[in-house]
């Protein structure tokens, strides 16, 4: 789509998406700057309520945006959605969270596979029909599933499915919402090096919403991690992961179980109290004040703007790179 | 009940095929007179009697068998195709446009559809309308009464399936409105309102003869069951079958078609909710219960 090499993938700045309920204004992303590059394997990772799913659905579209602007490979989002939506789909695919639901429960496996070919007019039948061996091929899911229902599939079986039809158009870019949390965790090593492969031999740029942060770090080459719809910090994964400035990213990194006992027995934790604040309702200053183990009174006066920090990425806390395990 | 025998589309299917082959099933011209055969019991020349003009009375039940089959699919495929396009585009579009079509579905559904078609065949005799024939008036005003159930079933449907995660999952993909709509939701739509038509059959037989007994809709020297009762009503004591012919094929057409339906919509709920298990579920349930209580006790 753009020549130039160097474009990020996607760039969205000061994103808000903000809902009208009866209780409220529902605030789930309230400025969001993010940048993915081309190429990268992201991932976004924040506990349930924190705007994710609603980050992922504002960048391709399903969502609407109150405020800020998406640009995707160089072009603006909603202009070249409206302009060339097929044009645009075939740029940029979705892979939702829940397999069996994104599915026609009336559809087979291969009609599911072929319809993408068919509403961008690919090819004719019999060229179809090889494009969409290509793709089990490549989720590694054998002929046998293509006369089947989506129902009559395990949930493994499922996603590959989800993931071989956002294939079909060959995009440059995927953003995935959450799409693992539906799956056995022994089925999710398996799709998660599925991703992986693909995003090796096709070149994606990935960006994956996830609350399974062993995965992301197994994986992912950038991580941004949300806190109320916000960006708490942000970075490269491995170092991040490994020297995590914000409290709050510590307190997550703290919460994931080590496979060894030993480990786990001696492993420093850092335990929140309480629930996140409501999006509806969130706190004056910086908004994890509510719930930070070492909360300052600036903390709770101004909001920390994201700053950059020791592991290369950024962090939006007044205290960032301060030993917060000593704190305690 | 769990699985109905094939057979139970016969009467359905008889009806029809009668009603397709009248012409040659027919032993007379249904409008011919014979004044030499009037009021006339079974025998071998007239099958089921005389009228009393002393016409065939086996070939005007036939005859009167094309009369209702052709008259109801023209209106069922009418007032579906109306119901669909309607309830099809209110759902779709939602918003204002919704509002004021759910109004106008809601303001028919309210009155009784006979009651519309009498008030509209009484408008159609006006002169304006004069360039219609009474045929053709009854076929409209059965039609406009008869459409609002299927934009009802219809809207309900569209918005049931435009919430399904898969609709949203075509958009990504680029699928256009007209795709989605044609691909993914008329389907649904169809499967629901050909069922529930199935059974409306029926009903709309029964309408037609009562358009017919009351003297509006179909004209004299065709044969129509609903006209048949009434000239038979007449004669009810010198010859009783005049009355009893027609009400026993009119009563006959409205149970198929009703059983019909019936076994379609069987085929159609998903096994989970059919009887057995059910009931199964009850048990479950129940024994459920009776452990919880034991704990507490």
């Amino acid at each position: 789509m753009t020549d130039a090499p160097m474009t990020d993938a996607i760039v969205a700045k000061g994103l808000k998406v903000h809902f009208q309920t009866a209780a409220g204004l529902v605030r789930a992303v309230d400025g969001v700057d993010l940048t993915v590059a081309q190429g990268a394997f992201h991932g976004i990772v924040g506990e349930s309520g924190c705007g994710k799913t609603t980050l992922a659905r504002a960048l391709i579209g399903l969502q609407s945006a109150t405020e800020g602007q998406v640009q995707i490979l160089g072009r603006d989002r909603s202009d070249w959605a409206r302009s060339d939506r097929k044009g645009f789909a075939r740029a940029v695919q979705f892979i939702f969270q829940d397999p069996l639901g994104s599915m026609s429960r009336r559809q087979t496996v291969g009609q599911t596979l072929e319809e993408p070919l068919q509403i961008h007019g690919v090819g004719d039948a019999k060229a179809r029909r090889a494009r969409v061996a290509e793709l089990l091929d490549l989720v590694a899911l054998p002929a046998t599933v293509l006369d089947r229902l989506p129902r009559s599939l395990s949930g493994g079986q499922r996603q590959r499915v989800s993931i071989a039809r956002a294939l079909a158009l060959s995009p440059q870019v995927l953003i995935c919402d959450e799409p693992l949390s539906a799956l056995d965790v022994s089925v999710r090593a398996q799709i998660v090096n599925l991703f992986a492969r693909l995003q090796a031999q096709l070149g994606l740029t990935i960006v994956i919403v996830a609350h399974d942060l062993a995965i992301v770090r197994e994986v992912c080459s950038a991580v941004t991690v949300m806190y109320l719809g916000r960006v708490a910090e942000e970075g490269v994964a491995k170092s991040l992961f490994a020297d995590p400035a914000h409290p709050y990213s510590q307190a997550l990194l703290s919460a994931v179980p080590s496979p060894d006992p030993r480990i786990e027995a001696t492993r420093p934790r850092i335990l929140l109290a309480g629930d996140p604040p409501s999006p509806r309702n969130p706190p004056p200053g910086c908004r994890f004040s509510t719930r930070c183990p070492v909360v300052e009174p600036r903390c709770r006066e101004t909001e920390p703007a994201l700053r950059a920090v020791q592991h290369g990425g950024a962090a939006a806390c007044h205290l960032a790179d301060a030993n917060i395990h000593a704190m305690i | 009940m769990k699985n109905w025998p094939w057979a139970i589309l016969a009467p359905a299917l008889l009806f029809v095929l009668i009603g397709l082959f009248a012409p040659w099933i027919m032993t007379h011209d249904p409008a011919s007179q014979d004044y030499s055969a009037l009021l006339k019991g079974p025998s071998g020349a007239h099958w089921l009697g005389t009228d009393y003009l002393g016409r065939d009375m086996f070939s005007r039940i036939i005859g009167g068998a094309r009369t209702s089959l052709v008259a109801m699919a023209f209106v069922l495929v009418a007032a579906l195709a109306i119901g669909v396009v309607i309830g099809s585009f209110a759902g779709y579009v939602g918003g204002k446009t919704e509002l004021v079509l759910i109004s106008v579905i809601d303001i028919a559904l309210a009155l009784p559809s006979l009651v519309i078609a009498l008030a509209l065949m009484g408008v159609f005799s006006g002169e304006n309308f004069s360039w219609m024939s009474d045929y053709w008036k009854m076929i409209v005003a059965l039609t406009l009464a008869w459409w609002a159930n299927y934009a009802r079933m219809s809207r309900a449907v569209v918005v049931a399936e435009l919430q399904q995660p898969y609709i949203e999952a075509a958009r990504v993909m680029g699928a256009s409105h007209i795709w989605i709509f044609t691909r993914h939701i008329l389907p649904h739509v169809l499967g629901l309102v050909v069922v529930y038509a199935s059974a409306d059959a029926g009903a709309l037989v029964l309408a037609i003869a009562t358009l017919s007994f009351l003297g509006l809709g179909v004209a004299p020297p065709t044969p129509e069951w609903g006209q048949m009762l009434v000239d038979g009503m007449s004669y009810i004591e010198e010859n009783p079958a005049l009355v009893i012919i027609p009400g026993l094929a009119l009563t006959a057409v409205v149970v198929s078609f009703n059983l019909l339906g019936e076994a379609f919509a069987l085929q159609k709920v998903p096994r989970a909710v059919r009887g057995r298990f059910l009931a199964r579920k009850k048990a479950a349930r129940a024994a459920e219960d009776a452990a919880r209580k034991e704990v507490e006790a």
